[in-house]
C-alpha cells in the first residue's frame, strides 16, 4: 500500500504559500552576486586584508589535503611459512619440455624466468632456440584469456563443461563427425586421452594439421620405402651436404638438432683434425643455411626441379625422361660439380630437399639412395613424429565441413582461420559446424569464430610430455600454479569424454607408469621422481637398416617437370616463395614482444615481413629498398615493403610467413602481412611457390632494420680463409703480426689476481641464428623497444650478430659498397656472422673518458657499468670502437609508449631479479651475466672448492646450438677458453687500436674449391 | 692631458664636438629612455626563442633524452655541436678584453664591453647544453669533485669532460668577474646621473666607486692582473673542449692538431658574432662615431687571419690522414665528402674557408652589408664544422655494421633555435640597463685618437703633407666622418 505520509520542513512548505514556491526556484535563499562580481566591479574591489586572509587559509589548507593522498601501497608479502623448496633468492630449476626438447625452467620465488635447455636433452644438448628463449614471456601475456569464453562471454568451466557435453550427447546421438585439429599430436599422454575421447565419441578424428608441413617427405617416404616417415637425418656423418632449399640450420624440421650435428665437422675440434665437411646450397631466398653454405647457387624456385633431375642424371649417369640441362649456367656449373663431389663421399654424403611436393622428395630419396645415405646419414628406423601433418586430410576436413558431415570441431594448438591458405573458405566451412571449441589461449582469428573458447594452460603450468622422434620421450611439468582460470585441454577432454581418471596430471602418470617408464626400467615412485627430475628417458634406437630406392622415376620426373614448367615466370610474372623464419615459425608467438624485435638472422629487420628482391632484378625494375610493392598471386594480394637481398635468385621474391596476425594480442596484432594465402595446394600438398605479379604502389615504408650497413668495406674487422689454406697454414688470415711489432701502452698494468674472464667465439661455428640475442634479453631483462625506436636505432641488445655481405667477382672478395654498386653479377654471394658484444677491453676506451667513473674495471678483467653512478653523457658509446653500448633514450619501464613488456605489472614478473632495471639516461651494455660469475663463485665459495671450468655459462653461450661463444677464465692455462685462444686462428677486432679486447674471434674457414666453385 | 697620437693611425672616435659628457649622453640613450620600437620587436622574438627554449628544454626533461634524434651510434650531435658553438663564440670577448688590452690595441675600447657580454652569455648558452645532454640531469652534482659519503668517490680526473667542467666554469667565472669590474665606472655614471630607485640599484652595483685617483689607479691595476689571468684562458678553454674529441679514439676526432686548431676556429667563430652584433647595434644604437670602418675593418681582418689558419688546419688534416696510412682515418676525411652527410662537409669547408678568402679585398672588408653577410656566413661554417666533427666522423666509425644515420627532431631544433633566442633576449635586456660601449674607456681616447683632434692637428698645419694626404686617404672608407669637410683642408 503506497504511504499517504507526507513530510514537510516547515509551514511554508506545508502551506506552500507563494513566496515559498518563488524562493523555492533557486538553488540558495539568496540570489548569488555572480553578475555583480563578473560585471567587473567585484573584480576591481579591494581583497580585504581578512578576504585575502581566508582565501589564503582555505587555498592552504585544500593543497594540504590533497597533498595527503597515500603513496600508493605495494603490497609485499613475506612467506610465514615458507615452501620447503623455496628460498627467497635462490633459484629453483625444473625439467619440462618445450617442443620436444627437454628444458630446464629456472624459477624464482615461484615465478619462471627463464627457459635454459636440458644440458641432457639429445635435440640441443643444452641449447635452445630463440623461440624457446623467448617462450617464457608468454605466460605472463596480457593478451591471453583470464576466464573460459562460452558463446563470447566470461564464463566458468561447471557452465562450459555442461554446454560442450550436453552438446556432445546430442552430436553423438545424431552420428555425425567430430574432428580434432591440432599441430601435431606427438604427446604420449595427449593421444591416450584424444584415444580416450575417441573410445567415447567413435565419430572422432584426429587431424594432425600442421601449416608449414611436411607431408611432402612424409609421403615420398611412404612411396619410396613403404615407410610414411619424417627420418632423422644425421648431418654429422655428412662430409658432403647439398640442399635444395632446405633450411635446416634456420627452420628446417629440428634446426637446434642440425646445427649441432653440422657444425661438429666445422668447428675447431675439427680443423684442428684437418677435417671439415663441404655444404653446398641451392636456395631462392637467403636463408640461414644458405649463408653458411661453402658455396651457395641461387636458384628460382621452378629451377629447383629441374636442378635436381640433373644431379640425378650426373650421379645415376642415367638421364631421366624429359630432363634437360638448366639454363642457368652457374647452377649447371655447380650441379655438376655436387654431383662430383657426392659421388666422392659415397655414405658420408647426404641430399636434403626443403621442398614440400612428394615428387621432389620421392627424387631426392633416390638421390640418397644411389649415394648410400640410407641407414648412414639418413634414419628411416628411428624417425621424427614432430611433423605429421597431412595436408589432404586438412583439405578434406574442409570439404566434409562445407557438405554439413562435421557437428563438432576441437581446435587444438591450431588457428587454421589465420594459416590455412584459404581461410575464407575454411572459416565459411566452420560457420556450418554445430559445436565449434577452442583451445587458444586468445582470442585469435579461429578462436573468436567458435562458440567455446576452453583456455588452455601456457605449456608452463601444465602437465604433458612429447616425444619428438622415437625413442626418446621428454616430460612437461608446470613450473608455476595456473596464472589465469584456465584448464588443461587434456583434463577438458577427459572430463567431456566422462574418463574415470579426469585430473591430467595422475592421467599423465598414469600413462608413464604404465607405457614409458617401464621402457627404461624404471617404476613407482622412484622411477617417476626420477624422470621429473632427468626430464626425459630415452630408450635404446633401432639399428638404422639401409633401404634402397627401386621405383620408377619416369612419372615423378614428369611431374616435377610439369611443375616446374608451372612456376616458370614469363616476362610478367615473378616467382614467389614463401618461407618461415626463425622467429616468427608459424605465427603462433607473434605477440611475443621479444621474438618480434630479434631481427631476422639474415635481414636484420624487425617487427616487419617484407618482399625480398635481389639488388640487380631491383635495379632492373627500377625499385628501391623501401618501396611498397604490390603483390599478386592466385586470389591474394598484399602490400609489402622491399627489402633488397644478396644472393636473392633473379625474378624471384620472397616473403615471411607468420606475420600478419589479425588477431594475436597487443603486441602481434598488425605486424606485417599474412603470406599463407599465397601457399597453395598441389599435388595432395601445401606448397610454397608460385607464380606472382608485382607492381610499385609510390609508397614507401621505411623497415625497422638493426644494421643498414651491409658489407665490410675492406676492414679486417672480419678475418677469414679457405681450408685449403687453412691446411696450408692454419695461421693464414689471422693477420696477427705481434712479434715484429713492439706496443707501448700509456696506461699502467693491474694484476688479475685470481680470475681473468674472458671469452672466444669461433666465427666457424656462429650460424648467426640469433638464439644468443634472446637468451640474453631474458637474462638481462634487456628492454623492448618498439619498430620506431629501432628505426631510430635505438634496439637495446647487449649482443647483436653482424652479418656482412662480400661478393666474388672471379676469385676476389669485393667488399666496398661502392665497388660493390659496380658489379654486374651479384650472385655469387658469401655472408659472415659475427657475434659482437662488449669486448670488455683492458684498455677500455669507455673507462677512461667516463667523468664520473660510472664504468670502471674490476680486478677480474671486466668492464663494469654502476646505472647508479651514471649520468649519461654518452661519452663512453662515442668512444667505443664496437659501438656496444645502449643508452637508455627513455624510461622503458615506466613509459606507456613503450608498453611491450618491461612497463605492464603482470608482465613485469618475467624479469630476472638477479639483473637490476635500468633507469633512463643511463647507459648499460654486456655484463658478462656477471650475476651469473657471482652467483658461480658464491657456490664454489659455500662448497669450499675452486670454480671448476665451465661452471659458469654466460647465457649467450649456454644457448648456442654449436658452441660457438666460449667464456672462462683465461688465468687457468687448463680452461677451454685459454686452450681455443692459444688457437692460430684466434685474432682481436680492432686489435691494432691496442685497447686490449677481452674478446678473441676465430677467423671463418671456407671449405671453398677457388678453382671451381 | 693632450697626448698626441700619430696623424697616419685611423681615429677611433669620429664626429665633431665629441665631449666626454656626449658619450656619456650617446652611449647611456639606450639605458636612460624607454626602448624604442627596434627594440621592442628584437625582443619579441629573442624571448618567444627563450620560451621555445624553455619548452623544449622541459620536453626533454620530462621525457628523455630519446626526444632527441640520436641513435646508438651518434650519441652527440645538435647537443654538442651547439655547445661547441656557443663556447667557441664566446671566445671573443676574452681575447679582446684581455689579450688585446696586454698588446694595447686601443681600438678594442669601443668593443669589449659588448664582446664580453656576449661571452658571458654564449658561456651560459653553452653551460645550458652541458647540464641538458646529460641523460640524468639532476645528477649533474656527480662531475664536481665533492666530498661525498660514498667511500670518497672522487670523478675521473682523466676524463676530458671533467676538464671541461673546470674550464668553462673557471672562463665564466673569470670573464664574469673582468666584465664586472670594467663596468663599475660605468656603472657609477649611471648612478650618478640616476634618481629614485635606479640611483639606488645602480649605487649597490657601483660597489661604492668615488672617482678618486685612488680608485683609477686601483682600478687600472685590477684590469691588468685580471687580463692576465684571463689570457691564458683564452687558449686553454677550447684547447680543453677540443680534447673532448683529441683524446678519444674516433677516427675523426683522435686528431693532435685539435688545440690549435680548435683555438684559433673558437676565436674566429667570436669575432663573427662579435661582428653579426656591433653591426646591428651600431646602426639601431647610432654608435657610429664610437665603433667605426676602423673597428670592422680591424676585425674583418682577424676574422680573414683566423680563417686561414683555419684553413691550414683543414688541410693539414687530410694531409695526416693521407700520410697516416690509418684505413678508418683515411675513410673517415674522405667520407665527409663522399657520404651522405656530404653536403655539410661543403657547408664547413665552403663557409669557413672558401667566403672568408674574399676579405683580402679592402672593398669587402669595409662593406657593411657584406661584412655582415660574411660574418653571419662564418657563424653557419662553424655550426657545420662541429656538426661535421661530431655527427659525420660518429655515423661511420670502425664497424660498418653500426653505421648509422642522425636525423634530428622537432626538440633538436627547437633546443638549438632556442638558445639562440635565450642569447638574444640577455644580449636585448643587457643594452636596456648597462651600457654597451665602454663609456670610461672611450673617454680615454677622446683626446689622442679621435677624428676631431687629429683634424685639429691637420688645421694647425703641424703635419706634413705627405702624412696629412696618407690620413685623409684612410678617412675615406669611414660611412661616419663627413668627407667633404677634408677637401678643403
Amino acid at each position: 500500500m503506497e504511504s499517504n505520509k507526507k513530510y514537510w520542513k516547515g509551514l511554508e512548505e506545508l502551506n506552500n504559500s507563494p513566496e515559498f514556491v518563488e524562493m523555492n526556484k533557486s538553488e540558495f535563499a539568496e540570489p548569488l552576486p555572480i553578475e555583480e562580481i563578473l560585471s567587473g566591479a567585484g573584480l576591481m574591489a579591494k581583497t580585504p586584508r581578512r578576504d585575502f586572509l581566508k582565501a589564503l587559509g582555505f587555498g592552504v589548507g585544500a593543497v594540504t589535503l590533497a597533498a595527503c593522498q597515500k603513496v600508493p601501497v605495494h603490497k609485499s608479502i613475506p612467506y610465514l611459512i615458507k615452501p620447503e623448496e623455496v628460498t627467497p633468492g635462490v633459484a629453483n630449476y625444473y625439467t619440462s619440455s618445450y617442443n620436444g626438447q627437454s628444458i630446464l625452467v629456472k624459477t624464482r620465488e615461484g615465478r619462471p624466468i627463464k627457459i635454459e635447455g636440458n644440458p641432457d636433452d639429445l635435440i640441443g644438448r643444452g641449447a635452445i632456440d630463440a623461440p624457446g628463449q623467448t617462450s617464457v614471456l608468454d605466460l605472463y601475456d596480457i593478451s591471453r584469456l583470464q576466464n573460459p569464453l562460452l558463446n563470447k562471454d566470461e564464463s566458468s568451466w561447471d557452465m562450459i563443461d555442461g554446454f560442450v557435453t550436453k552438446e556432445l550427447a546430442a552430436i553423438a546421438a545424431g552420428g555425425k563427425k567430430i574432428r580434432i585439429v591440432s599441430s601435431t599430436v606427438h604427446s604420449p599422454s595427449t593421444q591416450a586421452v584424444i584415444a580416450a575421447f575417441t573410445a567415447k565419441y567413435p565419430t572422432t578424428k584426429l587431424i594432425n594439421y600442421d601449416p608449414i608441413s611436411y607431408t611432402g617427405i612424409i609421403q615420398a617416404n611412404q612411396n619410396s620405402f613403404g615407410k610414411a616417415v619424417l627420418p632423422h637425418y644425421h648431418f654429422e656423418k655428412a662430409d658432403v651436404i647439398v640442399s635444395f632449399g632446405a633450411d635446416f640450420l634456420g627452420t628446417w624440421i629440428s634446426p637446434v638438432e642440425f646445427m649441432r650435428q653440422w657444425v661438429t665437422n666445422r668447428n675447431n675440434a675439427s680443423l684442428e683434425n684437418k677435417k671439415m665437411s663441404r655444404h653446398i646450397q641451392f636456395e631462392a631466398g637467403m636463408s640461414l643455411t644458405g649463408t653458411n653454405a661453402d658455396t651457395r647457387v641461387p636458384i628460382k624456385p621452378s629451377e629447383e626441379g629441374l636442378a635436381l633431375v640433373n644431379l640425378y642424371n650426373a650421379i645415376s649417369g642415367t638421364a631421366l625422361p624429359g630432363s634437360k640441362p638448366l639454363s642457368n649456367k652457374a647452377a649447371a656449373n655447380s650441379i655438376a660439380l655436387a654431383a662430383k663431389e657426392l659421388t666422392a663421399a659415397k655414405g658420408r654424403a647426404l641430399v636434403v630437399c626443403g621442398s614440400n611436393d612428394v615428387a621432389m622428395q620421392v627424387l631426392t630419396n633416390a638421390i640418397n639412395s644411389l649415394l648410400g645415405s640410407y641407414g648412414t646419414t639418413i634414419d628411416l628406423d628411428n624417425p621424427y613424429f614432430k611433423y605429421a601433418g597431412n595436408d589432404a586430410e586438412f583439405v578434406e576436413f574442409v570439404n566434409e565441413m562445407k557438405r554439413g558431415e562435421i557437428d563438432a570441431v576441437f581446435f587444438l594448438d591450431s588457428n587454421p582461420a589465420y594459416d590455412y591458405f584459404n581461410a575464407k573458405d575454411f572459416t565459411q566451412a566452420l560457420a556450418k559446424v554445430r559445436l565449434k571449441v577452442s583451445f587458444s589461449d586468445r582470442s585469435d582469428e579461429t578462436s573468436s569464430l567458435c562458440q567455446v573458447i576452453a583456455t588452455n594452460h601456457n605449456y608452463l603450468e601444465a602437465w604433458g610430455d612429447s616425444n619428438a622422434f622415437a625413442g626418446y620421450y621428454t616430460i612437461v611439468q608446470p613450473a608455476i600454479n595456473p596464472v589465469y582460470n584456465s584448464r588443461q585441454a587434456e583434463q577438458s577432454f577427459l572430463i567431456w569424454a566422462n574418463n574415470p581418471v579426469k585430473d591430467y596430471y595422475a592421467f599423465v602418470r598414469n600413462n608413464w607408469e604404465t607405457n614409458l617408464l617401464p621402457k627404461v626400467g624404471l617404476s613407482g615412485q622412484g622411477g617417476w621422481e626420477t624422470l621429473l627430475q632427468k626430464g626425459l628417458i630415452k630408450t635404446a634406437d633401432v639399428p638404422a637398416t639401409t633401404y634402397t630406392f627401386n621405383k620408377d622415376l619416369s612419372g615423378i620426373a614428369q611431374s616435377i617437370i610439369n611443375h616446374s614448367n608451372q612456376l616458370a615466370a614469363n616476362g610478367n610474372t615473378i616467382e614467389l616463395q614463401v618461407y618461415p623464419t626463425i622467429n616468427m615459425g608459424e605465427g603462433k608467438r607473434a605477440n611475443n614482444p621479444w621474438l618480434q624485435e630479434l631481427p631476422d638472422s639474415v635481414s636484420k629487420v624487425t617487427w616487419d615481413n617484407y618482399a625480398a628482391i635481389s639488388p640487380t632484378y631491383a635495379e632492373k625494375l627500377g625499385i628501391k629498398e623501401g618501396n611498397v610493392l604490390k603483390v599478386t598471386s592466385g586470389n591474394h594480394t598484399v602490400e609489402l615493403p622491399v627489402l633488397i637481398q644478396p644472393g636473392q635468385a633473379q625474378q624471384t621474391i620472397s616473403v615471411a610467413l607468420g606475420y600478419g596476425r589479425t588477431s594475436s594480442g597487443k603486441v602481434g596484432t598488425g605486424v606485417g602481412k599474412n603470406a599463407f594465402p599465397f601457399l597453395t595446394f598441389k599435388n595432395g600438398t601445401f606448397q610454397g611457390s608460385a607464380q606472382a605479379t608485382i607492381s610499385a604502389t609510390g609508397d614507401v615504408y621505411n623497415l625497422a632494420q638493426t644494421q643498414t650497413h651491409h658489407s665490410v668495406e675492406g676492414r679486417n674487422i672480419i678475418r677469414e680463409t679457405s681450408f685449403n689454406k687453412y691446411l696450408k697454414d692454419p695461421s693464414s688470415a689471422n693477420g696477427r703480426h705481434e712479434s715484429e711489432h713492439k706496443t707501448y701502452t700509456l696506461w699502467p698494468e693491474y694484476n688479475r689476481p685470481e680470475y681473468n674472464w674472458v671469452m672466444a667465439i669461433d666465427l666457424n661455428s656462429c650460424t648467426g641464428c640469433g638464439a644468443c640475442v634472446a637468451a640474453c634479453n631474458v637474462e638481462n631483462n634487456v628492454p623492448v623497444v618498439g619498430r620506431d625506436e629501432v628505426r631510430r636505432r635505438r634496439e637495446m641488445h647487449w649482443i647483436r650478430i653482424d652479418r656482412y655481405y662480400s661478393f666474388k667477382e672471379g676469385n676476389e672478395s669485393v667488399t666496398e659498397e661502392k665497388e660493390i654498386n659496380k658489379l654486374d653479377n651479384m650472385d655469387n654471394v658469401s655472408v659472415v656472422y659475427q657475434p659482437m658484444l662488449c669486448q670488455h677491453c683492458d684498455h677500455a676506451p669507455c673507462e677512461t673518458v667516463c667523468p664520473v667513473l660510472a664504468t670502471v674495471h674490476s680486478s677480474e678483467g671486466l668492464n663494469h657499468m654502476a646505472y647508479n653512478r651514471c649520468v649519461g653523457t654518452r661519452y663512453c658509446a662515442n668512444n667505443c670502437p664496437y659501438k656496444v653500448r645502449r643508452f637508455n633514450w627513455f624510461n622503458y619501464w615506466n613509459d606507456s609508449r613503450f608498453d611491450n613488456y618491461l612497463n605492464n605489472e603482470h608482465t613485469q614478473l618475467v624479469l630476472n631479479p638477479d639483473v637490476t632495471t635500468r633507469f633512463r639516461g643511463v647507459m648499460e651494455k654486456c655484463t658478462m651475466c656477471i650475476q651469473r660469475i657471482q652467483g658461480g663463485k658464491l657456490k664454489a665459495k659455500l662448497d669450499q672448492r675452486n670454480l671448476k671450468d665451465g661452471e659458469i655459462k654466460t647465457a649467450c653461450q649456454q644457448t648456442c646450438p654449436t658452441n660457438a661463444i666460449i667464456f672462462g677464465n683465461v688465468n687457468d692455462p687448463d680452461s677451454e677458453v685459454a686452450k681455443l685462444l692459444k688457437s692460430e686462428r684466434t685474432y682481436y677486432v680492432l686489435e691494432e687500436l691496442n685497447v686490449q679486447p677481452g674478446i678473441g674471434y676465430q677467423v671463418k674457414v671456407r671449405n671453398v674449391n677457388e678453382t671451381l666453385a | 692631458m693632450s697626448s698626441h697620437e700619430s696623424i697616419i693611425r685611423e681615429p677611433l672616435i669620429t664626429g665633431d664636438n665629441i665631449t666626454y659628457a656626449k658619450i656619456t649622453d650617446d652611449i647611456l640613450v639606450p639605458v636612460e629612455n624607454m626602448p624604442n620600437k627596434a627594440w621592442w620587436i628584437g625582443f619579441t622574438v629573442a624571448s618567444a626563442g627563450a620560451m621555445l627554449w624553455l619548452y623544449a628544454v622541459s620536453y626533454t626533461f620530462w621525457y628523455g633524452i630519446g626526444s632527441w634524434g640520436l641513435n646508438k651510434t651518434v650519441g652527440w650531435a645538435w647537443d654538442i655541436t651547439g655547445f661547441v658553438w656557443w663556447v667557441g663564440i664566446g671566445h671573443a670577448g676574452t681575447l679582446i678584453s684581455a689579450v688585446l688590452l696586454l698588446f694595447r690595441q686601443n681600438w678594442r675600447n669601443s668593443i669589449n664591453r659588448s664582446a664580453e657580454a656576449m661571452t658571458i652569455f654564449a658561456v651560459i648558452c653553452a653551460a645550458t647544453y652541458v647540464v641538458s645532454h646529460m641523460g640524468r640531469p639532476w645528477m649533474a652534482l656527480y662531475t664536481l669533485p665533492l666530498p661525498n659519503q660514498y667511500g670518497s668517490l672522487w670523478v675521473n680526473f682523466n676524463s676530458p669532460l671533467i676538464w671541461d667542467v673546470f674550464a668553462i666554469s673557471t672562463y665564466f667565472s673569470v670573464s664574469l668577474v673582468f666584465w664586472y669590474t670594467g663596468l663599475l665606472p660605468d656603472i657609477a655614471t649611471i648612478r650618478d646621473r640616476a634618481t629614485g630607485l635606479r640611483r639606488k640599484i645602480y649605487s649597490v652595483l657601483s660597489f661604492g666607486w668615488n672617482g678618486s685617483v685612488k680608485t683609477w689607479q686601483r682600478f687600472e691595476a685590477v684590469s691588468l692582473v685580471l687580463a692576465g689571468v684571463a689570457t691564458p684562458l683564452v687558449l686553454s678553454v677550447h684547447t680543453i673542449v677540443s680534447m673532448d674529441f683529441a683524446t678519444s679514439l674516433e677516427p675523426g676526432w683522435h686528431t693532435t692538431i685539435f688545440p690549435p686548431y680548435f683555438v684559433a676556429g673558437a676565436i674566429f667563430s667570436g669575432f663573427a658574432m662579435v661582428q653579426t652584433l656591433m653591426l646591428v647595434t651600431r646602426k639601431v644604437l647610432g654608435f657610429e662615431n664610437y665603433i667605426t670602418m676602423f673597428h670592422i675593418e680591424s676585425m674583418n681582418k682577424i676574422i680573414l687571419l683566423t680563417g686561414s689558419i683555419v684553413g691550414v688546419a683543414y688541410l693539414t688534416e687530410f694531409f695526416i690522414a693521407y700520410y697516416s696510412g690509418g684505413e678508418y682515418e683515411q675513410y673517415t676525411f674522405l667520407n665527409r665528402f663522399i657520404g651522405p652527410y656530404w653536403w655539410a662537409g661543403c657547408m664547413m669547408y665552403g663557409c669557413n674557408v672558401l667566403m672568408t678568402q674574399l676579405m683580402w679585398f679592402k672593398s669587402v672588408r669595409t662593406n657593411i652589408a657584406l661584412s655582415w653577410g660574411l660574418s653571419i656566413i662564418v657563424n653557419i661554417g662553424m655550426w657545420f664544422e662541429r656538426f661535421v666533427i661530431i655527427v659525420v666522423s660518429l655515423h661511420r666509425d670502425f664497424l660498418p655494421s653500426s653505421w648509422a644515420m642522425f636525423y634530428p627532431t622537432w626538440v633538436d631544433v627547437s633546443v638549438f633555435i632556442g638558445s639562440i633566442g635565450v642569447f638574444f633576449t640577455l644580449f636585448l635586456l643587457f643594452l636596456r640597463v648597462l651600457p654597451a660601449v665602454a663609456m670610461a674607456e672611450v673617454k680615454l681616447l677622446l683626446k689622442s685618437s679621435s677624428e676631431q683632434e687629429k683634424k685639429k692637428l691637420l688645421e694647425q698645419g703641424h703635419v706634413g703633407k705627405e702624412q696629412a694626404e696618407f690620413y685623409k686617404e684612410n678617412l675615406i672608407k669611414y660611412d661616419s666622418v663627413e668627407q667633404a669637410e677634408y677637401s678643403n683642408i
